[in-house]
């Protein structure tokens, strides 16, 4: 038996690595799928939730549209304001007792970060959403676009841009607390660890690499995103086609020289 | 003449603020109606209930003598045959100037991509954008982000096209090319609604002056009359304010 700190880690790493490298893929599983069909959830409930009555609507569109939109104000409320660990029991038990559903423990996991995140996602993205200028609704109503395409072609996209840095976020607190779900009995990083730890009695040294797996995560997406979100900011430059002597000459413009080009070419 | 858009009794108001208190003209087609006013006569508010962008009260607002507000009138094609230009431009920041001119052809009109292209390009020679297909809205300046948006409406073939204040948010060197586009326009014989401070702007192109006051029409009339020989004291002190 190993009698130092580092000893007992690259032991535990040695026994316990292929264990650990199982849970930390059922982590990214489970954190990557539930942010995924949370966004989706929450732009749905989000396009939805900003549908106004269209002119000239009946009474009976009226209430119907009045009670989706107290049904997911209620579905965001429930979600956001009961700890995630206990919607998972909730959900997991209930099915099982009431509905006689015997759920997939993974499954059961997706499910539960999915609607969880989706509750989130709707307020975040509805916030993106009304950040965006009233005038671009404007000038994509004033040419026609339905509220739909006013929204897929026009809307979403600036909005998607500005709460970017609010999702990755939501995805990096998905890693994290997708390890409350070892009550139902996920195989995820979390619960991996805590058989691991139960066999020798190593807790600190076991929840210390556990850690550093989850530190390691976490920084790796924020790099990831950081880079995702330069990419749809696109380049600074642009390029301007023909010149008055040259219909084929191309002027690169970047932030730097753009004055000085625009000058030129405004001769 | 026949009247392209004709408006009849029109009322809005916003909470207890009433705006428009009862609003009759028309505008026949290939016209220029240049709507002057004070800030707060209810000019643009006009502009936008026509657009639809604000529901009006009461009142009817005739398209080819139907009314656009009881049905009938197909939205999305409305919006096409009437365009509109505002104050801020309002072009899409998630675009390029091409594709600002590309995607209601595409979406609204489902026009091929080749073809909304060529239309595009098309509209954007015509006023003189062409050389920054590719640029970003936030990459132009005033004038230039004016003028792609005038090409974004009339990429759309339009009948009409309503202009709000089209130059007001400008630097005032670059107000000239705006206005000079539009003077083209309208020598072409498109029909346009203008709310407008250009006086110049008004003697020269409008073949209908409309002056707005306090939620009603004042004095409309050709512009040799209306801004040469204001009848009302209001108008006379209106005129005086804009020298």
């Amino acid at each position: 038996m190993p009698t130092t700190f580092f000893g007992w880690v690259g032991f535990l790493i040695k026994q316990y690595g292929g264990l650990f490298l199982t849970g930390t893929g059922v982590t990214l599983l489970v954190s990557i799928t539930g942010t995924v069909f949370g966004f989706l959830i929450g732009l749905l409930v989000a396009i939805a939730r900003t549908i106004e009555p269209p002119r000239g609507a009946g009474s009976v569109r009226r209430g119907l549209l009045r009670a989706l939109h107290m049904l997911l104000g209620a579905y965001i409320q429930v979600f956001r304001g009961t700890p995630m660990i206990v919607q998972a029991m909730v959900i997991y038990y209930g099915s099982m007792q009431y509905m006689g559903l015997d759920m997939d423990h993974t499954a059961a996991a997706i499910f539960v970060i999915s609607i969880n995140t989706g509750a989130y996602m709707a307020e975040i993205i509805r916030g993106g959403i009304i950040s965006v200028d009233k005038g671009q609704f404007e000038a994509a109503h004033s040419i026609g676009m339905t509220h739909w395409q006013t929204m897929t072609t026009v809307v979403l996209p600036q909005a998607i841009r500005n709460i970017l840095p609010s999702v990755g976020n939501e995805f990096i607190v998905n890693i994290k607390d997708s390890s409350v779900l070892n009550v139902i009995a996920v195989s995820e990083l979390f619960f991996q660890a805590k058989s691991a730890a139960g066999t020798y009695f190593r807790y600190f040294e076991v929840y210390f690499i556990v850690a550093v797996i989850y530190l390691v995560l976490t920084l790796t997406v924020s790099r990831i995103l950081r880079f995702v979100e330069k990419k749809m900011d696109g380049p600074d430059n642009y390029v301007i086609h023909g010149s008055q002597s040259d219909s084929r000459a191309e002027i690169v413009v970047s932030r730097a020289n753009e004055e000085e080009v625009q000058k030129r070419w405004n001769k | 003449m026949e009247q392209v858009i004709e408006v009849k009794g029109l009322c809005k108001a916003f909470g207890s603020h009433q705006v428009l208190r009862g609003i009759d003209f028309a505008a026949g087609k290939g016209e220029v109606t240049c709507i002057i006013g004070s800030s707060g006569s209810g000019k643009s508010t006009l502009l936008r209930c026509i657009n639809l962008l604000e529901t009006p009260d009461a009142g009817q607002i005739l398209y080819h003598g139907r009314d656009i507000l009881t049905g009938g009138v197909n939205m999305p094609q409305y919006h096409a045959k009437v365009g509109m230009v505002f104050q801020q431009f309002n072009l899409f920041g998630n675009m390029t100037v091409l594709g600002n001119c590309m995607t209601g052809q595409m979406k609204v009109l489902r026009r091929s991509r080749e073809e909304s292209e060529s239309n595009a390009v098309k509209y954007l020679q015509k006023v003189g954008m062409e050389a920054y297909i590719n640029a970003k809205p936030r990459q132009l300046s005033g004038g230039q982000k004016q003028r792609v948006a005038i090409a974004r409406a009339l990429a759309m073939d339009p009948e009409v096209i309503l202009f709000d204040e089209p130059t007001s948010a400008l630097d005032p060197e670059m107000v000239g090319e705006v206005l000079s586009v539009m003077q083209k326009l309208a020598q072409e014989g498109l029909t346009m609604l203008v709310v407008t401070h250009e006086m110049g702007f008004a003697r020269a192109v409008a073949d209908q002056v409309v002056f707005m006051d306090g939620g009603v029409i004042c004095e409309q009339g050709a512009p040799q009359d209306v801004l040469g020989q204001p009848k009302s004291e209001r108008l006379q002190a209106f005129l005086k304010s804009m020298l």
